[in-house]
């Protein structure tokens, strides 16, 4: 479970990107978090995946406040979570298999089951004859879905994807957010920060909207 | 994967990465390592030959007249005063004019017209074996000379100040070589892994969103720095054999370098250049590790 209370962000020398949010996403949930550019919901994501502190306010994974942790427990947390980041972060002189394997060589997977993994999800985000291309050479569509490859690969507990259908089309729409609703289905909380209306126009999932920093409206959560 | 087989294979492909810097940097501390041992095994070799000369050294001190028994106590305790000395011995008129009509040999009937007791008697002061009584024999000597009743000091004055300087020079520049050693191995080295962090600075930091731990970063730089270390003091040692044994070659035969016999280092003192250089090499990535790599 993830807890936010009063959790606010601002960035020197006062700009204002979070305040007051607080929210609770329950374990296994598919949480979608929706707002204009600027809104806060980038930020939001790298608060919970402690790439960023909180200026105020606590944020609770699984009981543990991660703005506290550090080395080997951060670490290990951090194996948990899986991020898409809109930017990608991809080592673009690497391969593409190279770029998913990395989050499962931290947590010391064996070769033969990381090998499998990655063609597994290869397969899955239709990039089978992309495996040994280096990423640096793919299109900004098949970037997205390898950073959102790299982020599931290591079957995380709690998945963050950063406007994860940003550069494709309709046909890879369907098929990364299938991938997502698979892992949702196998326990995973998923946190999706997007203003693209149509993955969550029909969604019986929690919405909550940011509007300048700050929770505008949360609806919607029929499902739990 | 098992941490170490991970680790190695991330130092694989850093050197990979960066196998030019990390040529220089071998190369760098491998000549520092042969400077260094280079100068310091003419160091030692010539602390060998100061213990040897030293076996010939001794101070005579010449005296204006015969010492009662109860001088001669407080001449020796006197002497015993200033440092450690392996003997005193007393030499009396009559015995410096035996010694002399000995070394004479066929020619002893030249000194039928001469009284017994012309030679004066003196003191033998044989000091101890090692470089620094060797060194402060001058100043012996000037304490000898200050004694009442005394005419002369003498001893092997000109070789003994020339060996003095000898080794004052030779151990300023093993201190110079070995500080060149320490700067180069740390600067250098340091130098590369900032050169291979810089390089890789987006990778480290997707290796700590994706959840590496700081061993797991760390550790491959650290052992770069050990490998550094490892190979060029290896190198610079094994250089420095061959050297040693070029020149034993090449000037065998009868000359300077046969007056005494030159030695190459002991196991220990090698294994201790490695060791220091290897410690060193990993303190330069650790201390860059600690300054550009902060997770």
């Amino acid at each position: 479970m993830v807890e936010l209370i009063k959790v606010s962000k601002t960035y020197a020398p006062d700009v204002i990107a979070l305040q007051n949010i607080s929210v609770s996403i329950e374990s296994g949930e598919m949480f979608f978090l929706i707002g204009m550019s600027g809104a806060g919901k980038t930020t939001l994501l790298k608060l919970l995946c402690s790439m960023e502190i909180p200026s105020k306010g606590l944020i609770e994974i699984a009981g543990l406040p991660i703005n506290q942790l550090k080395g080997y427990k951060l670490a290990k947390l951090r194996q948990k979570i899986g991020v898409a980041y809109q930017d990608f972060k991809l080592l673009t002189d690497r391969t593409t298999a190279e770029n998913i394997a990395i989050s499962m060589e931290v947590s010391y997977k064996k070769p033969q089951l990381i090998r499998k993994r990655v063609i597994d999800l290869l397969d899955q985000l239709a990039l089978s004859d992309k495996h040994d291309t280096i990423t640096g050479e793919l299109s900004r569509g098949e970037q997205q879905r390898v950073t959102l490859a790299r982020a599931i690969a290591n079957s995380p507990t709690m998945i963050l994807v950063d406007e994860p259908t940003g550069n494709l089309d309709a046909t890879t729409t369907e098929r990364v957010m299938k991938l997502l609703t698979k892992c949702n289905k196998g326990g995973a909380t998923i946190v999706i920060a997007t203003h693209d209306d149509s993955i969550y126009r029909h969604t019986t999932h929690r919405v909550m909207e940011l509007r300048q920093g700050e929770k505008y409206s949360l609806s919607g959560g029929l499902s739990l | 994967m098992s941490f170490w087989l991970t680790v190695l294979r991330q130092v694989g492909r850093n050197l990979k990465m960066t196998w030019g810097s990390q040529l220089m940097t071998l190369l760098t501390v491998s000549l520092s390592v042969l400077i260094f041992a280079f100068f310091y095994l003419i160091y030692s070799n010539m602390l060998n030959l100061g213990d040897k000369l030293g076996d010939d050294l001794s101070l005579i001190v010449y005296l204006d007249e015969e010492p009662g028994p109860e001088l001669k106590q407080q001449l020796e305790k006197k002497i015993r005063t200033f440092d450690e000395v392996e003997s005193i011995r007393f030499v009396s008129r009559s015995e410096a004019y035996d010694r002399f009509a000995l070394q004479l040999g066929k020619n002893q009937d030249v000194l039928n017209d001469i009284p017994k007791d012309f030679l004066p008697p003196s003191i033998e002061v044989v000091p101890l074996k090692n470089l620094r009584s060797l060194n402060q024999v001058k100043l012996f000597s000037s304490y000898l000379a200050s004694f009442p009743g005394t005419l002369k000091v003498q001893y092997g004055q000109d070789w003994v100040e020339r060996f003095y300087y000898f080794t004052k020079l030779l151990s300023i520049i093993v201190l110079l070589s070995g500080t060149l050693l320490i700067l180069t191995t740390i600067f250098m080295v340091a130098y590369t892994i900032r050169l291979t962090i810089l390089g890789r600075q987006a990778e480290l930091e997707l290796l700590k969103l994706v959840g590496a731990t700081n061993n797991y970063i760390r550790t491959p730089f650290l052992l770069e720095g050990l490998l550094q270390g490892i190979l060029g003091s290896t190198f610079g040692i094994t250089a420095l054999y061959i050297l040693f044994q070029w020149i034993k070659l090449r000037f065998s035969g009868p000359g300077f370098l046969n007056l005494f016999e030159f030695t190459f280092f002991s196991p220990s003192i090698s294994f201790t250049i490695i060791g220091v250089s290897i410690l060193l090499c990993t303190l330069g990535s650790y201390t860059t590790m600690q300054k550009f790599l902060r997770i």
